[in-house]
């Protein structure tokens, strides 16, 4: 470990550590702008000088460039350093244009901090300074090119951390330019880091371009909840209203950045039409005329019909709070509940998904990064949990193979390797990896069990044999690898996937091998709603009993089921049967206007909470701001109202929780303090899982991981692990599976307006063969017919998928809803072509 | 006064009286003399241009407002009696659509004034400041917003800036040189 002294303190770091690093160790900060930890270090902007006063090298240097070795004795006070560093600092500004005050970065600009830090108060040159055009690269980032420092930063992040291309470096000398090569939007989904990482004002946010500056707003330190990963972000607000979000650092999740989508997936908390009134009938009420016929009402119909006539519905986008306050309300009162899944398929994936994250299995993103394989199965990072595509990204610079095995056209800013089949064969073809890969030591030392389900698996079939090739690379590549990561979602994989890849990881990890398994959830809070959902039928199951009339009043909390139910009219229909249906949201819902009693409910902005994320970490969101009007709504635009009063307008919402319990008491005053404390006292009582759960003011900033095994309840402990079996392939039917994009789908990021300018049109994806048998071709619109209606949808071809198979995302802008069902399976003739005019 | 105790008692009394005499005789005097007093608020004394009264937004010369909302005033100020909201005007400009200043709070420090990169924020003479209704001591935009220049007549802070607003296109400010052609290697 090598030893040396920084400004006469000594200190030991790590072999390896930049003498920059080593100084951040001691509380030193020593000036950067090209230097990033996650980035690294190219010695492009010189302001990191220090002097080297004894050891291997001598005189003023670049801390960044440079390791820790022993004997080093650095000054960072040197008078020659101190000089340098002022005089690089008048240089990067000869050119700077006079712009801090229209310039969104100024207040936390470093170049304005270094600028004043280094006491370089006047401009000395007199000559003129180098312009550059800017371009128009999308919604998202605003350019300034005038203000550039040539740091690279955003070159490095966009290109060789992420792997997109399509912004770079031009250029030579004084007139270097990053930007694109044309104008155009940035295709990353990643691009709103290029924000956090800009040392300058080049790029800047779009959305809350010239909104405020940094001393104005309140930052709290926040989640997102738009995908099961829950990175760490920070949000800003300002007059009661969120402005900004943007990541916060967290050593095992998201490391420095998030996703496009989590970034600006906020707006829906101060939506115009967000509801903020409780309601009954669709008329205006008090919050606690509303809780009062609610509970009465609630009351009634379960002394008339037993209390399984109430159902209740929770939802995978709630607080660990307000889950745990649900399931307590319904142990209280009897009722059939918490719901939480579709159905049947949904339920098993992620229950079994929580269960076998066993602790030596779980790996978080940052350990992804360190895998030198990885197998993932039926996950699609880009849309279904986007940051797990740059933590892919880097384990694949470090030399890393990625392969995946799913039936759709995976797009990845970097090479992998596809093996591309329908969903109904995924199985199959794990199964068969599996039994390639294993050694026969390990399958000898089998336990008898485990040695069964190896067993069952079938032997070569016509599937793999069309893939052998590639198969048998991956086998063997899989046989070499040391540090594995087995990534697997739960949406369009059958049942029996996610206990297959847990399958395949202990056995690889019996071998002797290093191996992670990461589970893609259907929500932010998924992990939870497993742990919590109990016996609890699936929604389908639900609706069925109130189509027999055996559930006569719902309860629907902070879910959505016009959002993801799949069988839209039939859902209108059923309904419309309920003597009772109360609904909790914070979201403008369509159920709202269907409620007969209606509660609004605060956004994990207002009221904070717990939730799990999919590798089962327990991670608090702070209470950003009060909740209320945004000061912008109630004004329109103008100043604020010149009158005033004791209440914040629009206020009347409660946590959903608060709403729960209320609901669960008999009288109607309850307090509104203790309340949280109470549900996590009863969490950990009934779920000494959650034993573990530390105090709020303690609570560690990376969470902590709970691993539940067997814990979860199941309602079939049957062998789960059945032998793979191919449904009856007929060359005339192909399967039909929805699925979720970057931007469109999620249900909290399509109500951000924009995100909404990223959406690309919804398309059904096509294998080319399957195109030129039906005679379609690229962007024809074609008539997709269901046992249930009709979608009509524009065609995107590509080889880039399985064959058979149709894609299409449950997007906002599609009435994918008269599909019937998430995965169905529809004959050829089924796919009409029609003109783009004709109504469907 | 003389104290020392030494003193005889008369000759403290014969001070004393002195020093009577001359007050009054001051006074006397003073009685035939022009007054110093100005009969305010019929007469109004004109102050310095720079005196530190009731704060108004100016204009640049060609009519423009000039403030850019950039928040400098309102963070400088001691007790924070600024607020305002910033956006984007169609031409490009950065500006305030609503900005406030409660003169109940004010302490008329100038620190605004100082703060401002664009001269905009100015304080005036005006010292008349007192109302009946603590409210109307709130100034909204349109009661600061004057139609000249206040005490510095040309600047135009567009047209240094680099970004581009009705006043400029890229290259087009002062002291600016054409923007750099990124298609060619040419110097
Ligand atoms: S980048 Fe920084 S220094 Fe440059 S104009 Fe913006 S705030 Fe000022
Ligand atoms: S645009 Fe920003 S990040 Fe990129 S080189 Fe310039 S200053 Fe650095
Ligand atoms: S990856 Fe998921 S959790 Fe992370 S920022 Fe993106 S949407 Fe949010
Ligand atoms: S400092 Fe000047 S330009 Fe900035 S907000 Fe205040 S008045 Fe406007
Ligand atoms: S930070 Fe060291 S040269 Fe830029």
């Amino acid at each position: 470990m090598p030893k040396l002294i920084i400004d006469n303190q000594e200190i030991d770091v790590q072999p390896g550590t930049k003498v920059i690093d080593a100084a951040e160790q001691l509380g030193i900060m020593i000036p950067r702008f090209c230097y990033h930890p996650a980035l690294g270090s190219v010695g492009a902007c010189r302001v990191c000088a220090v002097k080297f006063l004894q050891g291997p090298f001598k005189g003023v240097q670049m801390s960044c460039m440079i390791d820790a070795k022993d004997g080093m004795v650095v000054s960072t006070t040197d008078e020659e350093a101190v000089d340098f560093r002022k005089y690089v600092i008048e240089w990067l500004m000869l050119h700077h244009p006079h712009d801090c005050p229209v310039c969104d970065e100024g207040g936390h600009c470093l170049l304005q901090d270094m600028t004043v830090a280094g006491g370089h108060g006047l401009r000395r040159y007199q000559g003129k300074k180098r312009t550059h055009h800017d371009q128009h690269l999308g919604p998202l980032v605003q350019h300034e090119m005038n203000r550039c420092i040539q740091c690279y930063r955003c070159s490095r992040f966009y290109q060789k951390f992420s792997g997109y291309r399509d912004l770079g470096v031009l250029q030579i000398g004084e007139r270097v330019y990053f930007g694109r090569y044309q104008a155009g939007t940035l295709e990353s989904p990643f691009s709103g880091n290029l924000i956090d990482i800009c040392p300058t004002g080049v790029y800047t946010d779009k959305p809350s371009r010239f909104i405020g500056r940094r001393w104005d707003y309140e930052r709290t330190p926040s989640l997102c909840i738009n995908c099961s990963l829950g990175c760490h972000t920070v949000v800003s607000t300002r007059y009661r209203e969120i402005v900004r979000q943007e990541a916060r650092f967290s050593e095992a999740v998201n490391g420095h950045f998030i996703c496009d989508r989590g970034r600006y997936g906020f707006f829906y908390a101060s939506q115009e039409k967000r509801p903020r009134y409780a309601q009954i009938n669709g008329n205006e009420v008090s919050w606690e005329k509303s809780i009062q016929t609610a509970r009465d009402q609630l009351n009634r119909i379960s002394q008339e019909s037993g209390p399984g006539a109430v159902a209740s519905v929770g939802s995978v986008r709630s607080s660990l709070e307000t889950q745990a306050a649900l399931s307590r309300l319904c142990q209280k009162k009897g009722w059939q509940g918490p719901v939480y899944w579709i159905d049947h398929g949904q339920e098993m994936n992620v229950k079994t998904a929580a269960a076998e994250l066993a602790d030596e299995l779980a790996v978080s993103l940052r350990d992804v990064e360190q895998a030198d394989y990885i197998l993932a199965v039926g996950a699609d990072p880009v849309n279904e949990a986007p940051m797990l595509v740059l933590a892919l990204r880097q384990a694949q610079r470090m030399g890393a193979k990625v392969c995946f095995l799913d039936p759709r056209p995976i797009g990845l800013p970097f090479s992998f390797q596809h093996i591309s089949v329908a969903p109904q064969a995924m199985d199959l073809i794990l199964a068969h990896l599996l039994k390639e890969t294993i050694d026969q030591d390990t399958i000898k030392g089998l336990e008898p069990h485990e040695k069964k389900i190896f067993d069952a698996i079938p032997n070569n079939s016509h599937l793999v044999s069309s893939n052998q090739k590639l198969l048998n690379a991956v086998a063997n590549d899989i046989r070499l690898s040391q540090r594995l990561v087995i990534v697997c979602g739960t949406d369009v994989v059958s049942e029996t996937i996610p206990e297959r890849a847990a399958y395949f990881a202990r056995l690889l990890a019996k071998m002797g091998k290093q191996v992670g398994l990461f589970y893609l959830l259907p929500g932010a809070n998924a992990f939870g709603a497993a742990l919590l959902s109990d016996d609890a039928p699936t929604f389908g199951r639900i609706l069925d009993e109130i189509e027999a009339g055996l559930v006569r009043a719902l309860v629907l909390v902070e879910n959505d089921p016009y959002g993801y139910y799949p069988d839209r009219p039939r859902l209108e229909r059923v309904l419309q049967q309920l003597d009772l249906l109360l609904v909790m949201d914070y979201l403008d819902v369509r159920t709202i206007q269907d409620a007969d009693v209606f509660l609004p409910t605060l956004t994990l902005y207002e009221a904070g909470g717990f939730f799990v994320n999919q590798e089962g970490r327990i991670q608090k969101a702070s209470i950003a701001y009060q909740g209320g009007h945004p000061i912008s709504q109630f004004s329109n635009g103008n100043h604020p109202p010149r009158s005033f009063r004791n209440q914040i307008p629009g206020k009347e919402a409660q946590p959903a929780w608060q709403a729960l319990i209320e609901l669960a008491n008999e009288n109607s005053a309850t307090p509104k303090q203790g309340v949280r404390a109470d549900i996590l006292a009863w969490l950990v009582k009934t779920h000494p899982l959650f034993s573990k759960l530390p105090p709020d003011n303690a609570f560690p900033s990376d969470g902590i991981r709970i691993n539940p095994g067997k814990d979860i309840h199941f309602r079939s402990a049957a062998d789960r692990l059945v032998v793979p079996t191919l449904a009856s392939e007929s060359a005339d039917q192909m399967e039909l599976i929805t699925v979720d994009w970057t931007f469109g789908t999620e249900e909290l990021s399509t109500r951000s307006p924009h995100l909404r300018k990223m959406e690309s049109k919804p398309c059904v994806f096509m294998h080319s063969n399957d195109a030129a048998q039906l005679d379609i071709s690229e962007g024809d619109k074609v008539a997709v017919r269901s046992d249930t209606g009709i979608v009509s949808i524009h065609v995107t071809i590509t080889d880039n998928m399985a064959p058979g198979v149709l894609i299409i995302p449950r997007h906002q802008r599609l009435d994918w809803q008269h599909l019937g069902a998430s995965k169905i399976t529809v004959s050829k003739d089924q796919i009409r072509k029609i003109r783009e005019e004709e109504p469907c | 006064m003389n104290t020392d105790k030494n003193e005889s008692p008369m000759t403290q009394i014969l001070a004393d009286l002195k020093a009577l005499a001359i007050g009054f005789a001051t006074t006397f005097k003073h009685l035939f003399q022009k007054p110093f007093t100005e009969e305010y608020p019929e007469y109004k004394r004109p102050l310095p241009a720079r005196s530190r009264a009731r704060i108004i937004l100016t204009r640049d010369p060609d009519g423009g407002e000039r403030c850019v909302a950039c928040y400098l005033c309102s963070a400088v100020c001691p007790v924070s009696c600024i607020s305002m909201q910033s956006a984007e005007q169609a031409d490009g400009r950065r500006y305030a659509p609503w900005f406030r200043i409660n003169f109940g709070r004010c302490i008329y420090c100038g620190l605004c004034e100082e703060a401002c990169p664009t001269a905009a924020i100015q304080l005036t003479p005006d010292f008349e400041m007192c109302k009946q209704d603590i409210l109307a001591l709130v100034y909204e935009k349109e009661d600061l917003l004057v139609d000249h220049g206040g005490k510095d007549k040309q600047y135009n802070f567009y047209q240094y800036a680099g970004v581009v607003t009705d006043v400029g296109e890229k290259g087009t400010h002062i002291k600016e040189e054409k923007p750099v052609n990124i298609r060619s290697n040419l110097p």
